[in-house]
């Protein structure tokens, strides 16, 4: 499991078009059992939201506790670092959400 | 007309004195011995498996399994993720439509229990979507998500799950080979730790060691000399696309359901035929989509259906599922799963599932996801 600078800077390019938008969330879940790259902020929420456009993406939730996430609420995208920094010392950044 | 004329499995749970190849050394002399066939009569071998490369630097198969088997035989190796079985399965289906008189083995294996829980989950999600492994959403938090647009659209909980979980340990219990033997309650399953909301551990498969293998055939000469075989009658492979957000619907699996209804139409049966079935239960909610998906039950009313128990043994019921416990119980050695299903059928139908034989069974179904739904088998069997 390894990322690279390059991999990462492909991936900017989309989400720089996803950030800062407004959507409500059709599913979620709160991952307990997280891959390795994941382990040391689990548990965490995963939330599955659909843009005004429809448009959909999935990310984690900031600042949130269990009992707030429900279908239907509204969130916004922000751009946070998403995953423990590998041997390789990138650190990636990608789209998470936050309750507006 | 294509059978399968034997079978053999490897125990499935933590084998530490197995490696993989050990695993497959087992599993084909295993069948090999199991149908009296010599290794000479074998003309390929399709080999199921989807992490060995990922997890332990380990490929190449073909020529591994030349090196166990001797000779120079063509051998193929198969990977659809969770579906690697069902997939290579179809695959020798179709070589031998192709070659009449042939006879090959279908062989699945994986190891797992050599790493971290976490680096499994890691290897699992090389499976999923680029932007659903960095949201670190895992297969149990992507089904999660499905069973929650599931329960909010038609208005079940978690205890409906529980169903599925009660039934298949069951049935574990009652199969010699099952990784978990023992039965639980209803009320264990719902209080079991959390893996990923709403999913408890008894709602998920587990990490599992263990091959698989059959033997199928087109040779008429061989097929005459043995008395335990079944008839393939339709094999059928659907995909969709690999990030779950992009389906026409997410309450269910739509290739499961194209697949079927391609299978159905192929074997020229209904789904009354069946009486046994093993399904794709990777984890609970998955058992519950299969059973509207494949056509079985109408959609929307898996999770109130459940609850009578009719697809559990001895409870009178027209069709048995997952006799053998399901990958929730019997475990799920990903590559050699599919492969297992299409051996409990073969159980079933030759007479052979001992304490859990279904009565009179003469009409089985297959079923094997690979992911979230990206690719789904659905193969029927007759005696």
């Amino acid at each position: 499991m390894s990322t690279s600078p390059v991999k990462i800077w492909r991936r900017q390019k989309e989400i720089r078009n996803l950030l800062n938008r407004k959507g409500k969330i059709i599913s979620w879940t709160y991952i307990y059992a997280p891959p390795i790259d994941f382990k040391k902020n689990a548990p965490y929420p995963v939330v599955l939201v659909e843009f005004k456009k429809g448009e959909r993406a999935f990310g984690q939730l900031v600042s949130t506790q269990i009992n707030d996430i429900k279908i239907g609420i509204r969130v916004k995208s922000v751009l946070r670092k998403v995953r423990d920094v590998l041997s390789d010392d990138v650190i990636a950044y990608g789209l998470k959400f936050e309750r507006i | 007309m294509i059978s399968v004329i034997g079978y053999y499995t490897t125990k499935f749970g933590e084998l530490w004195n197995k490696a993989l190849f050990d695993l497959v050394d087992e599993a084909l002399f295993g069948v090999l011995k199991e149908t009296s066939i010599e290794k000479k009569q074998i003309d390929a071998v399709f080999f199921s498996n989807m992490m060995s490369g990922v997890l332990e630097n380990n490929l190449h198969s073909p020529s591994k399994i030349a090196e166990i088997l001797g000779g120079h035989i063509p051998v193929f190796r198969v990977e659809a993720a969770c579906a690697s079985g069902g997939t290579a399965f179809h695959m020798a289906v179709k070589y031998l439509e192709a070659h009449a008189g042939k006879t090959v083995i279908v062989i699945g294996a994986e190891k797992m229990t050599d790493f971290s829980p976490e680096e499994v989950i890691s290897a699992l999600t090389s499976a999923s979507s680029g932007e659903e492994q960095e949201a670190g959403i895992t297969f149990a938090g992507l089904y999660a998500m499905m069973a929650q647009i599931y329960f909010a659209k038609y208005h079940y909980t978690k205890k409906n799950l529980s169903y599925v979980s009660y039934k298949n340990h069951y049935h574990g219990s009652l199969n010699e080979n099952a990784q978990f033997r023992r039965r639980i309650t209803r009320k264990e399953a719902i209080a079991s730790p959390l893996i990923a909301y709403p999913f408890g551990v008894l709602d998920c498969s587990p990490i599992s060691d263990g091959a698989s293998a059959i033997i199928l055939t087109s040779d008429k000469n061989l097929l005459s000399k043995k008395n335990k075989a079944i008839s393939v009658l339709a094999s059928e492979i659907a995909t969709d696309t690999i990030s779950l957000k992009n389906r026409a619907y997410m309450d269910g699996i739509e290739a499961s359901s194209i697949a079927a209804q391609k299978a159905f139409e192929g074997a020229a049966c209904t789904r009354q035929d069946i009486q046994v079935a093993e399904v794709h239960d990777c984890f609970t909610i998955a058992e519950l989509f299969a059973m509207e998906d494949l056509g079985f039950w109408k959609k929307g009313t898996a999770g109130k259906r459940i609850t009578s128990l009719d697809t559990m043994l001895g409870n009178g019921g027209r069709l048995i599922v997952n006799t053998s416990g399901g990958l929730k119980a019997a475990g799920h050695p990903v590559g050699a799963t599919g492969i297992k299903q299409i051996g409990e059928i073969f159980l079933q139908l030759t007479n052979q599932a001992g304490k859990r034989q279904v009565k009179g069974a003469e009409k089985g179904l297959t079923h094997n996801v690979g992911g979230s739904g990206g690719s789904a088998v659905v193969s029927i069997f007759s005696i």
